[in-house]
Protein backbone atom coordinates (compact mmCIF):
# COMPACT_ATOMS: atom_id res chain seq x y z
CA UNK A 1 0.00 0.00 0.00
CA UNK A 2 1.39 3.17 -1.06
CA UNK A 3 2.17 6.01 1.63
CA UNK A 4 -0.31 8.24 0.12
CA UNK A 5 -3.12 5.59 0.22
CA UNK A 6 -2.09 5.20 4.15
CA UNK A 7 -2.11 8.66 4.82
CA UNK A 8 -5.49 8.85 3.26
CA UNK A 9 -7.31 6.08 5.61
CA UNK A 10 -5.35 7.53 8.66
CA UNK A 11 -6.93 11.48 7.74
CA UNK A 12 -10.67 9.63 7.00
CA UNK A 13 -10.26 7.65 10.69
CA UNK A 14 -9.56 11.06 12.52
CA UNK A 15 -12.26 13.05 10.61
CA UNK A 16 -14.81 12.43 13.23
CA UNK A 17 -16.16 15.66 14.40
CA UNK A 18 -16.47 15.47 18.57
CA UNK A 19 -13.96 17.98 19.57
CA UNK A 20 -14.52 21.33 20.49
CA UNK A 21 -12.21 24.02 19.37
CA UNK A 22 -12.40 27.17 20.88
CA UNK A 23 -14.10 30.35 19.35
CA UNK A 24 -11.85 33.43 18.49
CA UNK A 25 -13.51 36.33 19.48
CA UNK A 26 -12.87 39.21 17.81
CA UNK A 27 -13.22 40.64 14.03
CA UNK A 28 -10.50 42.81 12.44
CA UNK A 29 -10.92 44.65 9.80
CA UNK A 30 -8.09 45.47 6.93
CA UNK A 31 -9.88 48.69 5.54
CA UNK A 32 -9.00 50.74 2.94
CA UNK A 33 -8.47 54.55 3.35
CA UNK A 34 -10.13 56.33 1.21
CA UNK A 35 -13.29 54.14 2.25
CA UNK A 36 -15.89 56.66 3.63
CA UNK A 37 -17.06 54.40 7.02
CA UNK A 38 -19.78 55.94 8.74
CA UNK A 39 -20.60 52.90 10.78
CA UNK A 40 -18.99 52.62 14.65
CA UNK A 41 -16.41 50.19 14.54
CA UNK A 42 -16.50 46.74 15.08
CA UNK A 43 -16.48 45.78 18.60
CA UNK A 44 -16.92 41.53 18.05
CA UNK A 45 -19.28 39.18 17.51
CA UNK A 46 -22.17 41.53 16.98
CA UNK A 47 -25.27 40.63 14.92
CA UNK A 48 -26.52 43.38 12.23
CA UNK A 49 -29.64 44.29 10.37
CA UNK A 50 -29.86 44.16 6.41
CA UNK A 51 -30.47 48.12 6.73
CA UNK A 52 -26.69 48.12 7.97
CA UNK A 53 -25.18 46.17 5.62
CA UNK A 54 -27.02 48.50 2.76
CA UNK A 55 -25.98 51.41 4.57
CA UNK A 56 -22.20 50.23 4.32
CA UNK A 57 -22.26 48.87 0.41
CA UNK A 58 -23.78 52.45 -0.10
CA UNK A 59 -21.06 54.67 1.48
CA UNK A 60 -18.17 53.19 0.23
CA UNK A 61 -16.66 54.51 -2.90
CA UNK A 62 -15.11 51.37 -4.99
CA UNK A 63 -13.25 51.03 -7.83
CA UNK A 64 -14.60 50.51 -11.35
CA UNK A 65 -12.22 47.54 -11.74
CA UNK A 66 -10.11 45.80 -8.72
CA UNK A 67 -6.33 45.13 -9.58
CA UNK A 68 -7.03 42.36 -7.53
CA UNK A 69 -9.98 40.92 -9.00
CA UNK A 70 -9.55 41.52 -13.02
CA UNK A 71 -12.52 39.42 -14.12
CA UNK A 72 -14.76 40.94 -11.84
CA UNK A 73 -17.25 43.29 -12.62
CA UNK A 74 -18.03 45.78 -10.45
CA UNK A 75 -21.71 46.07 -11.34
CA UNK A 76 -22.08 42.36 -10.88
CA UNK A 77 -20.04 42.33 -7.88
CA UNK A 78 -22.54 44.93 -5.99
CA UNK A 79 -25.74 43.62 -7.32
CA UNK A 80 -24.71 40.20 -6.25
CA UNK A 81 -23.91 41.83 -2.92
CA UNK A 82 -27.33 43.41 -2.74
CA UNK A 83 -28.72 40.26 -3.63
CA UNK A 84 -27.51 38.21 -0.54
CA UNK A 85 -28.30 41.17 1.80
CA UNK A 86 -32.37 41.66 0.93
CA UNK A 87 -32.46 38.00 0.15
CA UNK A 88 -29.91 35.89 1.73
CA UNK A 89 -31.57 32.62 1.03
CA UNK A 90 -31.32 32.71 -2.52
CA UNK A 91 -27.41 32.47 -2.14
CA UNK A 92 -26.41 29.27 -5.20
CA UNK A 93 -23.73 27.42 -5.50
CA UNK A 94 -23.76 27.08 -9.14
CA UNK A 95 -24.50 23.88 -10.71
CA UNK A 96 -22.43 21.00 -10.55
CA UNK A 97 -19.71 23.08 -8.45
CA UNK A 98 -18.58 21.34 -4.83
CA UNK A 99 -19.18 24.39 -3.00
CA UNK A 100 -22.70 23.03 -1.56
CA UNK A 101 -20.74 23.43 1.58
CA UNK A 102 -20.01 26.84 1.56
CA UNK A 103 -23.27 28.08 0.71
CA UNK A 104 -24.65 25.96 3.47
CA UNK A 105 -21.83 27.97 5.41
CA UNK A 106 -23.49 31.32 4.14
CA UNK A 107 -26.86 30.35 5.64
CA UNK A 108 -25.53 31.85 9.14
CA UNK A 109 -23.41 35.09 8.25
CA UNK A 110 -26.21 36.21 5.50
CA UNK A 111 -28.82 36.30 8.29
CA UNK A 112 -27.15 36.56 11.13
CA UNK A 113 -24.67 39.18 10.82
CA UNK A 114 -24.93 40.51 6.56
CA UNK A 115 -23.10 43.71 8.01
CA UNK A 116 -19.58 41.67 8.31
CA UNK A 117 -20.19 39.86 5.60
CA UNK A 118 -20.81 42.80 3.53
CA UNK A 119 -17.62 44.19 5.10
CA UNK A 120 -15.23 41.29 4.44
CA UNK A 121 -16.47 40.93 0.94
CA UNK A 122 -15.73 45.20 0.51
CA UNK A 123 -12.36 44.51 1.94
CA UNK A 124 -11.57 41.67 -0.06
CA UNK A 125 -12.39 43.86 -3.10
CA UNK A 126 -10.65 46.82 -2.19
CA UNK A 127 -7.69 44.79 -0.64
CA UNK A 128 -7.40 41.84 -2.24
CA UNK A 129 -7.23 39.83 1.17
CA UNK A 130 -9.40 40.80 4.30
CA UNK A 131 -9.44 39.13 8.06
CA UNK A 132 -12.78 37.56 9.44
CA UNK A 133 -12.93 36.68 12.95
CA UNK A 134 -9.01 36.57 12.99
CA UNK A 135 -8.35 34.36 10.25
CA UNK A 136 -6.60 35.95 7.29
CA UNK A 137 -7.60 35.28 3.78
CA UNK A 138 -4.92 36.08 1.62
CA UNK A 139 -5.71 34.23 -1.64
CA UNK A 140 -3.22 32.90 -3.99
CA UNK A 141 -2.76 34.45 -7.99
CA UNK A 142 -4.97 31.59 -9.26
CA UNK A 143 -7.76 32.31 -7.51
CA UNK A 144 -7.45 36.40 -8.23
CA UNK A 145 -8.28 35.24 -11.91
CA UNK A 146 -10.91 32.56 -11.77
CA UNK A 147 -13.10 35.04 -10.01
CA UNK A 148 -15.61 36.59 -12.48
CA UNK A 149 -14.39 33.60 -15.20
CA UNK A 150 -16.77 31.04 -13.66
CA UNK A 151 -19.13 30.11 -16.47
CA UNK A 152 -21.91 27.52 -17.37
CA UNK A 153 -23.07 27.10 -13.80
CA UNK A 154 -26.53 28.90 -13.96
CA UNK A 155 -27.07 32.07 -11.31
CA UNK A 156 -22.99 31.83 -10.46
CA UNK A 157 -22.19 32.85 -13.65
CA UNK A 158 -22.96 36.84 -12.93
CA UNK A 159 -22.56 36.20 -9.25
CA UNK A 160 -19.52 37.51 -9.18
CA UNK A 161 -19.28 38.28 -5.48
CA UNK A 162 -20.15 35.00 -4.55
CA UNK A 163 -17.44 33.60 -7.06
CA UNK A 164 -14.73 35.31 -4.34
CA UNK A 165 -16.57 34.49 -1.57
CA UNK A 166 -16.80 30.24 -2.66
CA UNK A 167 -13.29 30.68 -3.77
CA UNK A 168 -11.58 32.28 -1.06
CA UNK A 169 -13.33 29.53 1.56
CA UNK A 170 -12.60 26.43 -1.09
CA UNK A 171 -8.76 27.91 -0.53
CA UNK A 172 -8.33 28.89 2.69
CA UNK A 173 -9.36 25.94 4.33
CA UNK A 174 -8.31 22.67 3.52
CA UNK A 175 -8.77 18.96 4.99
CA UNK A 176 -8.05 15.55 4.04
CA UNK A 177 -10.40 15.03 0.97
CA UNK A 178 -8.12 18.19 -0.39
CA UNK A 179 -4.89 16.24 -0.44
CA UNK A 180 -4.43 15.27 -3.73
CA UNK A 181 -6.21 18.57 -5.14
CA UNK A 182 -4.35 21.19 -3.65
CA UNK A 183 -3.78 24.20 -5.98
CA UNK A 184 -6.50 25.71 -8.05
CA UNK A 185 -6.72 25.05 -11.74
CA UNK A 186 -9.77 26.08 -13.82
CA UNK A 187 -12.34 23.41 -13.57
CA UNK A 188 -11.06 23.12 -9.87
CA UNK A 189 -14.26 24.27 -8.17
CA UNK A 190 -16.36 21.15 -9.81
CA UNK A 191 -13.03 18.60 -7.78
CA UNK A 192 -12.04 17.44 -4.52
CA UNK A 193 -10.37 20.62 -4.60
CA UNK A 194 -13.51 22.38 -3.30
CA UNK A 195 -14.87 19.70 -1.58
CA UNK A 196 -16.16 20.04 1.86
CA UNK A 197 -15.71 16.87 4.80
CA UNK A 198 -18.01 16.93 7.53
CA UNK A 199 -14.67 18.50 9.83
CA UNK A 200 -13.77 20.59 7.85
CA UNK A 201 -17.47 22.03 7.71
CA UNK A 202 -17.97 22.47 11.48
CA UNK A 203 -14.29 23.87 11.62
CA UNK A 204 -15.54 26.93 9.38
CA UNK A 205 -18.28 27.62 11.49
CA UNK A 206 -16.14 27.63 14.93
CA UNK A 207 -13.28 29.24 13.43
CA UNK A 208 -14.71 31.82 10.90
CA UNK A 209 -18.07 32.57 12.59
CA UNK A 210 -17.08 32.14 16.11
CA UNK A 211 -20.45 29.90 16.50
CA UNK A 212 -20.97 26.69 18.94
CA UNK A 213 -21.28 24.04 16.95
CA UNK A 214 -22.52 20.73 19.05
CA UNK A 215 -21.55 17.71 15.36
CA UNK A 216 -23.22 14.03 15.78
CA UNK A 217 -21.42 12.03 12.79
CA UNK A 218 -18.84 11.73 10.71
CA UNK A 219 -18.31 11.24 6.67
CA UNK A 220 -18.27 7.48 6.55
CA UNK A 221 -20.36 6.17 9.79
CA UNK A 222 -23.67 7.23 10.32
CA UNK A 223 -24.42 8.87 13.59
CA UNK A 224 -26.64 6.60 16.11
CA UNK A 225 -29.65 8.78 17.38
CA UNK A 226 -32.37 6.63 18.51
CA UNK A 227 -35.28 9.08 18.71
CA UNK A 228 -34.30 10.72 15.61
CA UNK A 229 -37.44 12.75 15.67
CA UNK A 230 -37.38 14.27 19.24
CA UNK A 231 -33.74 15.14 18.73
CA UNK A 232 -33.90 16.90 15.46
CA UNK A 233 -36.53 18.74 16.80
CA UNK A 234 -35.04 19.87 19.67
CA UNK A 235 -32.53 21.08 17.68
CA UNK A 236 -34.63 23.36 15.74
CA UNK A 237 -35.68 25.14 18.95
CA UNK A 238 -32.22 25.95 20.38
CA UNK A 239 -30.06 27.15 17.07
CA UNK A 240 -29.53 26.33 13.40
CA UNK A 241 -29.40 22.65 12.51
CA UNK A 242 -27.46 21.70 9.57
CA UNK A 243 -27.82 17.72 8.03
CA UNK A 244 -24.72 16.25 6.35
CA UNK A 245 -26.65 13.42 3.89
CA UNK A 246 -25.97 11.29 1.07
CA UNK A 247 -27.37 13.35 -2.05
CA UNK A 248 -27.63 10.55 -4.57
CA UNK A 249 -30.93 9.69 -2.38
CA UNK A 250 -32.26 12.93 -1.56
CA UNK A 251 -32.26 14.67 -4.82
CA UNK A 252 -31.65 11.84 -7.23
CA UNK A 253 -30.13 12.11 -10.40
CA UNK A 254 -30.15 8.81 -11.72
CA UNK A 255 -31.37 5.36 -11.08
CA UNK A 256 -28.89 3.14 -10.59
CA UNK A 257 -28.97 0.39 -8.37
CA UNK A 258 -25.76 0.58 -6.68
CA UNK A 259 -25.26 4.13 -5.14
CA UNK A 260 -22.84 5.85 -3.74
CA UNK A 261 -22.42 5.53 0.32
CA UNK A 262 -20.83 8.35 1.03
CA UNK A 263 -22.66 11.88 2.28
CA UNK A 264 -21.86 14.77 -0.38
CA UNK A 265 -24.45 17.03 0.73
CA UNK A 266 -25.17 19.93 3.31
CA UNK A 267 -28.64 21.35 4.32
CA UNK A 268 -30.14 23.26 6.74
CA UNK A 269 -32.81 21.74 8.80
CA UNK A 270 -35.93 24.64 9.01
CA UNK A 271 -38.95 22.66 10.24
CA UNK A 272 -40.05 19.12 10.48
CA UNK A 273 -43.33 17.76 11.97
CA UNK A 274 -45.28 14.25 11.86
CA UNK A 275 -47.56 13.67 8.95
CA UNK A 276 -51.03 13.17 10.90
CA UNK A 277 -52.28 9.58 10.64
CA UNK A 278 -48.61 8.10 9.29
CA UNK A 279 -46.51 7.72 12.60
CA UNK A 280 -43.23 6.90 10.51
CA UNK A 281 -43.31 9.54 7.98
CA UNK A 282 -42.43 13.50 8.52
CA UNK A 283 -42.95 16.89 6.68
CA UNK A 284 -39.25 18.19 6.81
CA UNK A 285 -38.67 21.75 5.10
CA UNK A 286 -34.75 22.51 4.41
CA UNK A 287 -32.83 24.85 2.59
CA UNK A 288 -30.04 24.31 -0.38
CA UNK A 289 -29.59 25.14 -3.79
CA UNK A 290 -30.97 29.08 -2.74
CA UNK A 291 -34.33 27.99 -1.67
CA UNK A 292 -36.12 25.98 0.76
CA UNK A 293 -37.84 22.57 0.35
CA UNK A 294 -41.05 21.12 1.72
CA UNK A 295 -40.81 17.07 1.24
CA UNK A 296 -42.39 13.98 2.88
CA UNK A 297 -39.83 11.11 3.89
CA UNK A 298 -40.17 8.04 5.73
CA UNK A 299 -37.85 8.47 8.99
CA UNK A 300 -35.90 5.39 7.97
CA UNK A 301 -35.03 6.99 4.93
CA UNK A 302 -34.24 10.22 6.47
CA UNK A 303 -31.87 8.03 8.76
CA UNK A 304 -30.19 6.06 6.33
CA UNK A 305 -29.32 9.04 3.93
CA UNK A 306 -27.79 10.74 7.39
CA UNK A 307 -24.05 11.17 8.21
CA UNK A 308 -24.08 14.63 10.28
CA UNK A 309 -26.25 16.47 12.38
CA UNK A 310 -24.56 19.72 13.64
CA UNK A 311 -26.52 22.11 15.90
CA UNK A 312 -25.06 25.25 16.06
CA UNK A 313 -25.62 28.18 18.80
CA UNK A 314 -24.45 31.69 18.55
CA UNK A 315 -21.71 32.69 20.85
CA UNK A 316 -22.50 33.54 24.07
CA UNK A 317 -19.50 36.39 24.40
CA UNK A 318 -21.48 39.17 22.59
CA UNK A 319 -19.78 42.12 23.20
CA UNK B 1 -3.92 -18.92 -26.35
CA UNK B 2 -4.24 -18.94 -30.20
CA UNK B 3 -7.37 -20.67 -30.19
CA UNK B 4 -9.41 -17.64 -28.17
CA UNK B 5 -8.14 -14.90 -30.27
CA UNK B 6 -11.06 -15.38 -32.35
CA UNK B 7 -13.15 -14.64 -29.61
CA UNK B 8 -11.54 -11.33 -28.48
CA UNK B 9 -11.81 -10.16 -31.67
CA UNK B 10 -15.67 -10.95 -32.27
CA UNK B 11 -16.64 -9.69 -28.62
CA UNK B 12 -14.45 -6.34 -29.40
CA UNK B 13 -15.97 -6.09 -32.64
CA UNK B 14 -19.50 -6.20 -30.88
CA UNK B 15 -18.34 -3.50 -28.04
CA UNK B 16 -17.41 -1.29 -30.69
CA UNK B 17 -20.66 -2.32 -33.03
CA UNK B 18 -23.08 -1.60 -30.19
CA UNK B 19 -20.96 1.28 -28.95
CA UNK B 20 -21.06 3.20 -32.89
CA UNK B 21 -24.69 2.91 -32.80
CA UNK B 22 -25.40 5.17 -29.89
CA UNK B 23 -25.11 8.36 -31.93
CA UNK B 24 -27.52 7.32 -34.78
CA UNK B 25 -29.97 5.67 -32.55
CA UNK B 26 -30.32 9.44 -30.68
CA UNK B 27 -30.45 11.27 -34.19
CA UNK B 28 -32.95 8.82 -34.99
CA UNK B 29 -35.23 8.17 -31.95
CA UNK B 30 -35.57 12.15 -32.14
CA UNK B 31 -36.19 12.26 -35.74
CA UNK B 32 -38.99 9.44 -35.50
CA UNK B 33 -40.71 11.02 -32.49
CA UNK B 34 -40.10 15.24 -32.75
CA UNK B 35 -43.40 16.01 -32.96
CA UNK B 36 -44.41 13.62 -29.86
CA UNK B 37 -41.31 15.65 -28.13
CA UNK B 38 -41.82 18.98 -29.44
CA UNK B 39 -45.26 18.85 -28.05
CA UNK B 40 -44.36 18.18 -24.91
CA UNK B 41 -41.65 20.87 -24.65
CA UNK B 42 -43.85 23.24 -25.65
CA UNK B 43 -47.63 22.09 -23.79
CA UNK B 44 -44.29 22.66 -20.51
CA UNK B 45 -43.40 26.00 -21.80
CA UNK B 46 -47.13 27.03 -21.63
CA UNK B 47 -47.97 25.40 -18.35
CA UNK B 48 -44.56 26.47 -16.67
CA UNK B 49 -45.28 30.16 -17.70
CA UNK B 50 -48.74 29.99 -15.83
CA UNK B 51 -47.54 28.29 -12.43
CA UNK B 52 -43.79 26.73 -12.27
CA UNK B 53 -43.09 23.20 -11.59
CA UNK B 54 -41.43 20.10 -12.98
CA UNK B 55 -42.19 16.63 -13.37
CA UNK B 56 -39.85 13.16 -12.57
CA UNK B 57 -40.65 9.44 -12.79
CA UNK B 58 -38.84 7.96 -10.26
CA UNK B 59 -39.40 3.98 -11.30
CA UNK B 60 -38.49 2.09 -14.92
CA UNK B 61 -42.01 1.04 -15.31
CA UNK B 62 -43.13 5.27 -14.90
CA UNK B 63 -46.01 4.14 -12.64
CA UNK B 64 -44.20 6.67 -9.77
CA UNK B 65 -44.44 10.64 -10.50
CA UNK B 66 -42.88 13.36 -8.24
CA UNK B 67 -43.80 16.54 -8.89
CA UNK B 68 -41.95 19.59 -7.64
CA UNK B 69 -44.23 22.61 -7.24
CA UNK B 70 -42.59 25.78 -6.98
CA UNK B 71 -43.83 28.55 -5.41
CA UNK B 72 -42.32 32.10 -4.19
CA UNK B 73 -41.36 30.63 -1.06
CA UNK B 74 -41.19 26.84 -1.22
CA UNK B 75 -40.79 24.16 -3.34
CA UNK B 76 -43.11 21.21 -2.42
CA UNK B 77 -41.92 17.74 -4.21
CA UNK B 78 -44.63 15.17 -3.70
CA UNK B 79 -44.95 11.61 -5.36
CA UNK B 80 -47.22 9.86 -6.02
CA UNK B 81 -48.63 6.86 -8.45
CA UNK B 82 -50.00 7.34 -11.53
CA UNK B 83 -54.34 8.03 -11.82
CA UNK B 84 -53.71 8.29 -7.67
CA UNK B 85 -56.75 11.02 -7.23
CA UNK B 86 -54.51 12.90 -4.57
CA UNK B 87 -52.17 13.82 -6.97
CA UNK B 88 -55.24 16.10 -8.86
CA UNK B 89 -56.35 17.27 -5.29
CA UNK B 90 -52.90 18.49 -4.78
CA UNK B 91 -52.74 20.34 -8.13
CA UNK B 92 -56.07 22.24 -7.25
CA UNK B 93 -54.73 23.09 -3.96
CA UNK B 94 -51.72 24.70 -5.53
CA UNK B 95 -54.07 26.09 -8.10
CA UNK B 96 -52.45 24.44 -11.12
CA UNK B 97 -54.36 23.76 -14.40
CA UNK B 98 -54.79 20.03 -14.00
CA UNK B 99 -55.71 19.55 -17.82
CA UNK B 100 -51.63 20.42 -19.07
CA UNK B 101 -50.04 18.49 -15.94
CA UNK B 102 -51.72 15.64 -16.67
CA UNK B 103 -51.31 15.80 -19.76
CA UNK B 104 -47.94 15.76 -19.54
CA UNK B 105 -47.52 12.68 -17.29
CA UNK B 106 -49.44 10.78 -19.48
CA UNK B 107 -47.53 11.76 -22.52
CA UNK B 108 -44.26 11.66 -20.57
CA UNK B 109 -45.25 8.21 -19.45
CA UNK B 110 -45.76 6.99 -23.08
CA UNK B 111 -42.50 8.78 -24.71
CA UNK B 112 -40.18 7.22 -21.44
CA UNK B 113 -39.33 10.47 -20.65
CA UNK B 114 -38.04 10.74 -17.09
CA UNK B 115 -37.83 13.92 -16.03
CA UNK B 116 -38.81 17.47 -17.68
CA UNK B 117 -37.17 21.21 -16.05
CA UNK B 118 -36.69 24.89 -17.03
CA UNK B 119 -32.94 26.06 -16.58
CA UNK B 120 -31.78 29.12 -16.86
CA UNK B 121 -28.84 29.97 -18.26
CA UNK B 122 -26.50 33.26 -18.80
CA UNK B 123 -25.19 34.55 -22.01
CA UNK B 124 -23.30 38.05 -21.86
CA UNK B 125 -24.19 38.51 -18.33
CA UNK B 126 -28.20 37.69 -20.06
CA UNK B 127 -30.72 35.79 -18.45
CA UNK B 128 -32.15 33.02 -21.24
CA UNK B 129 -33.62 29.48 -20.37
CA UNK B 130 -34.23 26.06 -22.23
CA UNK B 131 -36.45 23.30 -21.15
CA UNK B 132 -34.41 20.33 -20.54
CA UNK B 133 -36.10 16.89 -20.94
CA UNK B 134 -34.50 13.46 -20.19
CA UNK B 135 -35.31 10.34 -22.12
CA UNK B 136 -35.41 7.00 -20.52
CA UNK B 137 -35.76 4.41 -23.46
CA UNK B 138 -35.89 0.76 -22.76
CA UNK B 139 -32.84 0.41 -24.90
CA UNK B 140 -30.57 1.64 -22.59
CA UNK B 141 -32.16 -0.09 -19.76
CA UNK B 142 -29.21 -2.83 -19.52
CA UNK B 143 -28.83 -4.22 -15.69
CA UNK B 144 -25.10 -4.51 -15.88
CA UNK B 145 -24.10 -0.76 -16.91
CA UNK B 146 -25.22 2.07 -15.45
CA UNK B 147 -28.58 4.15 -16.87
CA UNK B 148 -27.62 6.42 -19.62
CA UNK B 149 -30.45 8.71 -20.99
CA UNK B 150 -30.83 10.84 -23.37
CA UNK B 151 -31.44 14.46 -22.93
CA UNK B 152 -32.84 17.13 -25.31
CA UNK B 153 -32.49 20.49 -24.47
CA UNK B 154 -34.95 23.41 -26.27
CA UNK B 155 -33.48 26.82 -26.93
CA UNK B 156 -35.81 29.76 -27.67
CA UNK B 157 -33.34 31.12 -29.95
CA UNK B 158 -31.13 29.26 -32.41
CA UNK B 159 -28.22 28.32 -31.27
CA UNK B 160 -24.53 28.64 -32.54
CA UNK B 161 -22.66 25.51 -32.98
CA UNK B 162 -19.35 23.99 -34.94
CA UNK B 163 -18.76 22.16 -37.83
CA UNK B 164 -19.12 18.81 -35.64
CA UNK B 165 -22.48 20.09 -34.29
CA UNK B 166 -21.58 20.96 -30.68
CA UNK B 167 -22.91 23.72 -28.98
CA UNK B 168 -21.02 27.05 -28.76
CA UNK B 169 -20.90 29.43 -26.21
CA UNK B 170 -22.47 32.28 -27.86
CA UNK B 171 -21.82 33.92 -31.15
CA UNK B 172 -18.60 35.87 -29.66
CA UNK B 173 -17.13 33.60 -27.26
CA UNK B 174 -16.93 30.61 -30.08
CA UNK B 175 -16.08 27.97 -27.46
CA UNK B 176 -18.10 24.98 -26.22
CA UNK B 177 -21.23 25.51 -24.01
CA UNK B 178 -21.67 22.82 -20.90
CA UNK B 179 -25.22 22.19 -19.37
CA UNK B 180 -24.90 20.03 -16.23
CA UNK B 181 -21.53 19.85 -17.28
CA UNK B 182 -21.97 17.73 -20.34
CA UNK B 183 -21.27 18.61 -24.03
CA UNK B 184 -24.51 19.47 -26.33
CA UNK B 185 -24.91 18.32 -30.20
CA UNK B 186 -26.80 20.28 -32.67
CA UNK B 187 -30.18 18.06 -33.91
CA UNK B 188 -31.93 21.15 -35.42
CA UNK B 189 -30.63 24.69 -34.95
CA UNK B 190 -33.04 25.59 -31.33
CA UNK B 191 -32.88 21.39 -30.17
CA UNK B 192 -29.70 19.74 -29.00
CA UNK B 193 -29.03 16.59 -26.99
CA UNK B 194 -26.47 14.41 -25.17
CA UNK B 195 -25.75 11.48 -23.87
CA UNK B 196 -25.64 11.45 -20.05
CA UNK B 197 -25.46 9.34 -16.42
CA UNK B 198 -27.37 11.94 -15.41
CA UNK B 199 -31.28 12.73 -15.94
CA UNK B 200 -30.47 15.78 -14.10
Amino acid sequence: MSSRIKLFIVCLLCSNTGFTLPAPADITWRLSSDTIWRLPPNTGHVSSTPEQALLLLRNTKLPDSSIWWPNVKLSLFIENLKANINFPLKIYQGSNTNFCGYAALSYLPLQDDPLSYTRFMLSLYLDGKATWNNISFETSPAIHQAAGTLHFKGILDIRHADQIWFLILADHFRSYLNFFNRRFHPGSEDTFWAAVNYGKFNRMIRQLLGWQVEARGSDVLRPHIPHLFDYLTNCLTTGTTYLYVNNTYLHKKNHNKFKSRFPTHYIVLEQIHRIPGQEDWVDIVYWDYGGRTLRQMDLHFLKRILFGVSHCTPPTDNK
Amino acid sequence: MTNRSPYYFIIAAMLVLVTSCTRLNITNYYHKHHSALDSIEDTYRRAYRNKPFSIEFTDRPFDRVSLELITDTLTYIYEYRVGEPRLQDTLLKFGYDTVPVNWLINRMRTMECTWIDKLDYYVEDQKHSLIYLSLWPRAFNSPFVNKKYYILTYFQQPQYYDSKGRLFASRRRRHLRKINAEVFFRLNDRVFYTISDRFR
